[in-house]
């Protein structure tokens, strides 16, 4: 995949990794307590219990890692050209030498032609050219 | 039953009975449209261009100009992206009402970094065409050069096989 799909990819992945994140953090917390009023919170079942101090954690560390994954993307951008107007100079250039490329291309193919067909017929020689 | 379920094709077909004796007595086809155009009840654009973020209503965070040094805001897009999820989770330990602003806030970095990827498609699309020139450029030198070799040796083995005749 080209490197800014990429970048689109990993911009969406983080989008992902947020929203799951604070969705199963408010979802899974077990109950605060709010004021000394009110009595201690009931206990919670045991199995949020178990594995719910774990859960922060790697979900953080999963969104420090896509971020450094951008990061590292960026770093690998290869915008090396200065703009638009380098960029369109480049093509003109590189289409005026194509051109003459192009051209000498073609004396080289019919000065081969001609070589080939010094007597053959102009039938075998048009076959030859129109190859 | 007896209806049909689709509607009949349009009947411009009756206007090419002729066109096998004579193709000019049928209409040619439509030109090319211009501008913009409806489709289906919506109207679409011919004209591909990116609308910028204000068009769309959404406050740019990145400074305008010319030439966006794209690596630099992209990277610093990310960390202000960082620092306000690090926000948004602590708004939702301490003051869990207001998270609203603090979603919008993302929600607008988000759309800020897609459009900067996005403006960055034009620059891929002429980078690729300069890269598709110099491979054909490449390609032509190679083949004048196989060209001139070729024709070479041919002209070598006529030479030698004129002299072992011109010899015997």
């Amino acid at each position: 995949m080209d490197i800014i799909s990429q970048l689109q990819e990993q911009v969406n992945q983080i989008a992902g990794l947020t929203f799951n994140t604070f969705g199963t953090l408010q979802r899974d917390a077990p109950s605060a307590r709010l004021s000394q009023n009110y009595p201690e919170p009931p206990p919670n079942p045991t199995e949020d219990a178990a594995s719910f101090p774990e859960q922060p954690k790697q979900m953080s560390a999963a969104l420090v890692k896509a971020a450094k994954q951008f990061d590292a993307l960026v770093a690998a951008l290869p915008l090396s050209e200065g703009g638009e107007e380098a960029q369109l100079k480049r093509i003109a250039e590189l289409q005026a030498e194509n051109d003459a490329v192009g051209q000498e291309l073609q004396r080289q193919l019919e000065a081969a032609v001609g070589s080939l067909s010094n007597g053959t017929s102009p039938a075998k020689q048009q076959q030859r050219i129109e190859f | 039953m007896a209806t049909a379920t689709f509607p009949p094709p349009p009947p411009f077909y009756r206007l090419y009975k002729d066109y096998i004796e004579n193709p000019k007595s049928a209409p040619e086809p439509p030109p090319p449209i211009e501008g913009t155009y409806v489709c289906f009840a919506s109207s679409y654009t011919t004209d591909d261009v990116l609308p910028s973020l204000e068009e769309q209503g959404v406050r740019q965070l990145y400074p305008k100009g010319p030439n966006v040094d794209f690596k630099k805001e992209l990277r610093s897009l990310n960390r202000e992206l960082q620092l306000h999820i690090l926000e948004l989770a602590d708004v939702l330990v301490e003051r869990p009402s207001q998270y609203a602003r603090r979603v919008e806030d993302i929600s607008l970095i988000f759309k800020n970094l897609h459009h900067l990827l996005n403006s960055l498609r034009p620059h891929q699309a002429r980078a690729t065409l300069i890269h598709i020139l110099e491979l054909q450029i490449q390609r032509r030198k190679q083949a004048v050069e196989d060209i001139k070799r070729q024709r070479e040796e041919a002209q070598k083995l006529l030479k030698e096989a004129l002299g072992t005749l011109a010899g015997q």
